[in-house]
């Protein structure tokens, strides 16, 4: 934005300072007339210069009241309000009316103005011999001028503003119907057909023996990853991770847990920069591994411990709870889903009592590059 | 012979369960049906002895359903079967008077063990921890305590209307209140357009 706004600057102060140097070598305005034109090409090309060599000067307010003090300066040095720079003074707006709020921007154009105001009074308003009526007119339009300059930019730039505001939230809502169509797809379709295949195939289980029995055991591993992988994405399309570190995501998730429970959380260390699936899933997992821990465990304290080795990384949620149940909760297939997003990327998932032999520890160790894997039953 | 309706509103697991259910010697699918609408005509016409209830279905969800289908005289048994089946789902499926609940991600086997025991009169559900118990609490009102303590020990609900002093229908109305409180609520993406 602050580029087109750069390029107006450009056009408007290339023409006023030639205008104006026109002007001072057309007629005579003060004794030292070369003067001025060599001062206001310097000054033009001066502050063109470092605006286009520093862009960051465009948005300061430093560089604006530098400017606005070298164009009054013309202005002073001209000898007369009515000056040759006047317009060349005008171009000295644009910045701040269009970087600045629009409040703040109006404010600007009136210190601006009334600056310009005790310049003319400086080079005293009653220099000329014109009637008094026709010089009170002048100078209100020539203080008249700089506000409406400011206005007009300021406002142009709101509207610009809201204009893109309004654009990015309608993309926005666009990218979000879409996920959410996406989403509705996979989960109400594909992963009902997936269930399907699922539970049709494991009918056969004991049925069948020997190398066949292995088929379709290998059939329903791939079936169950399928089932971890469309939940993964779901969950992404529901709520992304958005780049966000799997370290800082476990800390959100232990924030969200400990107010309804009595546990106290930790979590420590990194495993870096993942790729986006890798951290999706390795998320997941270990978000169920520390909701398991915090709700069916009665555990006091959960220690999730992140560490990378190389091109590994591991994982590890502790807790000094009741341990692993003996026998699986009936309907409870968070552990199957664990096992089958862990097959999906490869990883090693281990279960097992704590180091003191108290509590469960699940390990999740995995390669911090993506792989292609196939799930093994 | 246990005789079994299907309840769920995708067709592929429809086909699926029924599929599965009729391979396995002494159990019968019965009709499937699709939503609520489709539910009561074929339930009242084949009084099965089990009914197989998808959780997530469009509009009425499986616990409403079961509510209504266990007011019934000689009510079947009622397996809900849900792509949800974990343990915050425990609670209210207890107040709904589900008998048994089984993942979507189960095999078949513990799909025909769950439908055998409910037939016989069993229960097919984990026990409700403490935890869940404590974050149930929490989410009710006090006075809405004594009647989830009474479920969980099976009391009838005209013993439970004579212990808190007022009538089964004001029960069974608190009941149903306390499901919509405590059931958890699927992210259900809208079906586009």
């Amino acid at each position: 934005m602050t580029s087109r706004w750069m390029a107006l600057l450009l056009m408007t102060r290339l023409l006023s300072a030639g205008v104006a140097i026109l002007l001072l070598s057309m007629h005579r305005v003060t004794a030292h007339d070369p003067l001025l034109i060599v001062a206001a090409i310097a000054f033009t090309v001066a502050t063109l210069g470092a605006l286009a060599y520093a862009p960051r000067l465009q948005l300061s307010p430093a560089a604006w009241l530098v400017d606005g003090a070298g164009v009054l300066a013309l202005v002073a040095a001209s000898e007369d309000w009515r000056s040759p720079f006047y317009v060349l003074m005008l171009t000295a707006l644009i910045l701040p009316s269009t970087g600045l709020s629009f409040r703040r921007a109006v404010g600007w154009g009136i210190a601006f103005t009334l600056t310009y105001l005790a310049v003319a009074l400086y080079t005293n308003l009653d220099a000329n011999t014109l009637e008094s009526t026709v010089r009170l007119e002048t100078i209100a339009t020539h203080l008249m001028v700089p506000l409406i300059v400011v206005l007009a930019l300021a406002y142009a730039t709101d509207v610009l503003e809201r204009l893109r505001g309004e654009r990015l939230r309608s993309e926005r809502l666009a990218v979000q119907s879409e996920r959410q169509r996406i989403a509705w797809e996979l989960h109400d379709s594909a992963k009902q057909r997936v269930h399907a295949a699922h539970l049709v195939l494991s009918a056969l289980h004991g049925q069948v023996a020997g190398a066949q029995a292995q088929l379709v055991e290998h059939a329903l591993g791939e079936l169950r990853a399928a089932g971890a992988d469309m939940d993964t994405s779901v969950a992404e399309l529901r709520m992304p991770l958005d780049g966000r570190s799997v370290q800082r995501l476990l800390d959100e998730r232990a924030a969200e847990l400990v107010p309804a429970s009595d546990a106290e959380i930790t979590v420590s260390g990194s495993v870096g920069e993942l790729p986006a699936h890798v951290a999706a899933h390795v998320y997941r997992i270990c978000a169920e591994a520390l909701t398991n821990a915090v709700r069916h465990s009665a555990a006091r304290h959960v220690d999730v411990v992140l560490a990378r080795n190389g091109s590994s990384a591991t994982i590890k949620v502790c807790d000094d709870g009741s341990g692993l149940p003996t026998i699986r909760r009936p309907g409870s297939n968070g552990l199957r889903s664990m096992r089958a997003r862990a097959d999906t990327i490869g990883a090693d998932l281990s279960l097992g009592p704590g180091p003191d032999g108290r509590g469960t520890c699940v390990a999740l160790t995995f390669a911090t590059e993506a792989t292609e894997t196939t799930s093994q039953p | 012979m246990i005789r079994i309706l299907i309840v769920d509103d995708h067709p592929a697991m429809r086909a699926g369960l029924s599929a599965v259910l009729r391979a396995e010697p002494g159990l019968v699918p019965l009709n499937a049906a699709a939503s609520a609408n489709e539910l009561w005509p074929t339930l009242n016409r084949t009084k099965p002895d089990v009914v197989v209830l998808d959780y997530h279905l469009p509009g009425d969800d499986g616990l409403v359903l079961c509510r209504r289908i266990k007011r019934q005289l000689a009510a079947p048994a009622v397996l809900l079967y849900s792509a949800y089946a974990d343990a915050s789902l425990m609670i209210p499926a207890r107040l709904a008077g589900v008998d048994g609940l089984v993942s979507k991600s189960a095999p078949a086997n513990e799909l025909y063990d769950a439908i055998r025991r409910v037939a016989r009169g069993e229960r097919v559900l984990p026990p409700v921890s403490r935890e869940l118990l404590d974050a149930a609490a929490g989410e009710l009102a006090p006075d809405e305590l004594p009647i989830l303590g009474m479920t969980l020990e099976d009391t009838p609900l005209a013993e439970m209307a004579t212990a808190l002093g007022v009538e089964a229908i004001d029960v069974a109305h608190r009941i149903d209140r306390m499901i919509k409180r405590l059931k958890i609520e699927i992210p259900a993406p809208r079906a586009p357009g």
